[in-house]
């Protein structure tokens, strides 16, 4: 059989192959080429950033940029235990949410449906505003220095739920059916047999909330003062670079003393550390990813 | 068709409800104290009652220091506020991370902030003023921060009015000079026969060309072409004009005719001297006195200049001051020296007294024991050094009249910052040995030939020519960086170029709001 295949193989099939390896290849070196830059810059010293520029290798190997982001250990640690618990628990919780809304909204037999999802999908198109959400996160829920501030925000996104119902809108509403028969109430059906259904739907959805959670810094900025001991992560790490920024820049800082900060390299270790345990986890979920970004696409 | 109509009813009254909220947002200064019972009166004595314990709030920007040094030190500070107020101070900080949006919103939301950092340049006092974030203190002051009341000036106080009522207390007694120049070496101007300071473009020219000659390898000026700082240098050089507060993008273009014209608006653009100004940013371009590829250059000049890479730097007077000591380090036996803008004709404006103000917040339940312990922060010598510099021993030592760093400082553990941009003060600073000496003489020259800042009060409202101001920003990025970098061809036509663009963007228009709302201002300042 192989051999057939391989006989077979004219030159337009080389031709395609040729130009499609070229392509991909050449696009994934486009995207593998930034990180590696990043990477070595983040390992070269300041001066050789300034005097040389950015170099896939680097000139002059330095690890002070990490000893500065490093620099109070405890703080990083601590800003990492958070960033995971929160998106841990976020992701769990909001994958759940999701999909029981998700699967809720697509079943035909639920009288609302519409008027719940024109009520979820009208919140993408209007949104109260920031100083509302402020108002309401800080003055009403009163959460304001408590990790739930960043955690609520992100449980639900109507674009993950539109996604989830799509998804279950192709499981065969038979299914339900059959199992009401046999006497399952609505949440064993979602639980026993429409969530081990979804598994490639909930990794990416699960991904893509895990992401948000792993990147979330803005409501952190806003809702969780310094007075707390560990932020996120993102948010520690930000702060690195714009005190940092602002030591150098400012004069009108006096009482604080000059001092060196390689603020170049900074940035890229910063985004080393940022990313690092992404990259680490990727790989195991991968093979979800690719099933579950074909949804809707042929299954119907 | 049913449900169409439905809909559009539907977004409408949303739309109406969002506007409403909108609007219920500005409300006035709030000047009523809410609260039946003040935690601090004045008895029939005249002596303040304190007996009631209570934590003041201040509300500041910048990072907190994580080291643990400032609980220490704000124990320290405590202790005193306690002994002479009965009070506790507590910071509640925001940090420079998006500062701006988390400050204008902690304000919005009414949480009961006590003292606020505040400034009418930086920190949006005024839009903050309008919103009603702050109280009016006019009748507090006198009684409950009498020191304060007494130092600053009538008219000093007249800068801090909105709606004929004080609402924030200046920063007046603070020196700080945020004029700009340019840095350059001194002693490589002397190798190239340049004895005297340089006061001019021309000469600065003439210097930048020794380099080009005699310095391989250096550029005169490496800047990232984001920084069209010289086209407010060469206007404040070559003619009386003075900056008004109205932002236009990366380069403002609309300035008062000069200091006796204060309320006069124009726009330099306008004017010969900014095709004179086109014409030499050309030359030098040619000349080469900075990289071909300036527009998209993204270097950090002041390493460089450290670096002894490239012949200037281009920032402001406290800025030269840091950095003079600096490159005595980085290059022993450089001599730098400063042309500030204002060298050329003695055209300085001094900085508004409201660069840094301290107010007390609308929604603060004690106002009054706030504000005494303010005054303590600005004038009483002990807590005002713990506050701002440390505690003596840890944070700094004094040698010789200057704060220097007790051996065995460590940045990590022992570095403190309170960021009290509100209320410094000469009399208790105690210098720095990371500044320069000669900083004092260069204030004393400014001292001699500065105006007062004449927009301290100016609140220009942009509503009606919001669209406007939008499209003059685009211009102004779009054209002025490649002028300012002799990158828009023919110097003439390009400034023609800008000029017909910013018409065309509603130059004219903007212009009569703010001459129209600047006479109004007049009458204002003139009438008190």
């Amino acid at each position: 059989m192989e051999n057939t295949a391989r006989r077979n193989i004219d030159f337009s099939t080389i031709i395609v192959r040729i130009i499609g390896y070229g392509f991909i290849g050449l696009f994934a070196l486009c995207c593998l080429l930034p990180f590696v830059l990043i990477v070595s810059s983040s390992l070269s010293s300041e001066k050789a950033i300034m005097e040389s520029g950015f170099a896939l290798w680097p000139k002059e190997f330095s690890t002070f940029a990490y000893e500065i982001v490093f620099r109070n250990p405890k703080l990083v640690i601590g800003s990492y235990m958070v960033t995971m618990g929160i998106t841990i628990v976020g992701t769990a919780l909001g994958l759940f949410i999701v999909a029981m809304t998700g699967y809720a909204l697509q079943r035909s037999d639920f009288l609302y449906r519409n008027k719940i999802s024109f009520y979820i999908y009208f919140t993408t198109l209007f949104s109260g505003g920031l100083v509302p959400f402020y108002l309401l996160v800080t003055q009403y829920l009163d959460l304001k220095d408590n990790y739930l501030a960043v955690l609520l925000p992100g449980l639900l996104s109507p674009f993950l739920i539109i996604m989830m119902k799509a998804f279950t809108k192709s499981i065969p509403y038979e299914i339900t059916e059959s199992a009401k028969m046999d006497g399952a109430g609505d949440f064993t059906i979602f639980l026993r047999l429409i969530l081990p259904m979804s598994t490639p739907a909930l990794a990416t959805i699960g991904l893509f909330i895990a992401l948000g959670y792993w990147n979330e810094w803005y409501n952190s900025m806003l809702f969780l003062s310094p007075n707390m001991d560990y932020r996120p992560l993102q948010l520690f790490l930000y702060n690195v670079i714009t005190s940092a920024d602002f030591i150098r820049n400012s004069a009108a800082a006096s009482n604080v003393a000059p001092q060196e900060i390689p603020l170049e390299t900074m940035k890229m270790a910063t985004a080393v550390v940022a990313t690092g345990p992404v990259i680490l986890f990727y790989p195991f979920i991968q093979k979800y990813f690719i099933q579950g970004i074909t949804i809707g696409a042929v299954k119907g | 068709m049913l449900k169409m109509r439905k809909f559009l009813v539907l977004f409408l009254v949303m739309l109406l409800s969002f506007t409403l909220v909108a609007c219920n947002g500005s409300s006035k200064t709030s000047s009523e104290n809410s609260k039946s019972d003040p935690s601090t009166k004045v008895n029939e004595n005249g002596e303040i009652d304190t007996s009631e314990f209570v934590t003041i709030t201040m509300m500041a920007l910048g990072d907190k220091p994580t080291n643990g040094q400032l609980e220490k030190v704000m124990e320290q500070v405590n202790a005193k506020l306690k002994e002479k107020t009965n009070a506790h101070l507590e910071i509640k900080w925001i940090e420079w991370a998006d500062y701006m949006t988390k400050y204008n919103l902690t304000l919005a939301s009414g949480e009961p902030v006590d003292l606020i950092i505040t400034a009418t340049d930086w920190l949006d006092a005024w839009g903050n003023a309008q919103k009603g974030a702050f109280m009016d203190i006019t009748e507090l002051l006198p009684t409950y921060a009498p020191q304060t009341w007494g130092e600053v000036s009538e008219e000093n106080w007249e800068q801090t009015k909105y709606e004929d009522k004080i609402v924030m207390i200046p920063e007046d007694s603070y020196t700080q000079w945020v004029n700009h120049g340019f840095f350059y070496r001194t002693d490589w101007a002397k190798e190239f026969g340049i004895t005297e300071p340089i006061k001019d473009f021309e000469t600065l020219g003439e210097y930048f060309q020794g380099i080009v000659d005699n310095k391989p390898g250096v550029i005169p000026w490496d800047t990232p072409g984001t920084n069209v700082t010289t086209a407010w240098g060469y206007t404040t050089s070559y003619s009386d004009a003075i900056e008004l507060p109205i932002a236009t993008g990366v380069f403002p273009i609309y300035w008062a005719q000069s200091y006796d014209e204060a309320y006069n608006v124009m726009s330099p653009v306008f004017e010969d001297t900014f095709v004179d100004y086109a014409k030499l940013m050309k030359d030098w371009a040619d000349k080469g006195y900075w990289r071909a590829d300036v527009l998209n250059y993204k270097g950090d000049t002041r390493a460089l200049f450290q670096a002894g890479k490239t012949g200037a730097d281009q920032h402001h007077t406290e800025t030269f001051s840091g950095l003079r000591t600096q490159m005595d380090l980085k290059q022993p036996g450089s001599e730098i020296d400063m042309f500030a803008w204002s060298d050329t004709r003695d055209n300085l404006i001094s900085m508004s007294v409201t660069h840094g103000a301290t107010a007390v917040g609308a929604h603060s339940e004690n106002p009054e024991r706030a504000l005494m312990v303010y005054d303590l922060l600005r004038n009483d010598e002990e807590i005002y050094k713990l506050f701002n510099y440390g505690i003596e021993g840890v944070q700094y030592e004094i040698a010789d009249g200057k704060r220097v760093r007790p051996e065995g400082y460590d940045e990590t553990k022992d570095s403190f910052a309170s960021n009290f941009w509100g209320g410094r003060v000469d009399k208790f600073e105690i210098p720095s040995s990371d500044k320069w000496e000669g900083v004092s003489e260069m204030y004393a020259e400014y001292d001699k030939i500065k105006k007062p800042y004449p927009y301290g009060r100016f609140v220009f409202d942009s509503t009606p020519v919001e669209a406007e101001l939008a499209a003059l920003s685009q211009v102004t990025a779009q054209m002025v960086p490649a002028i300012a970098f002799g990158k828009a061809g023919d110097p003439e036509k390009a400034v023609k170029d800008l000029r017909n663009r910013l018409e065309a963007a509603g130059y004219e228009k903007v212009l009569k709001e703010i001459q129209k709302q600047m006479d109004e201002y007049k009458k204002l300042v003139e009438g008190n």
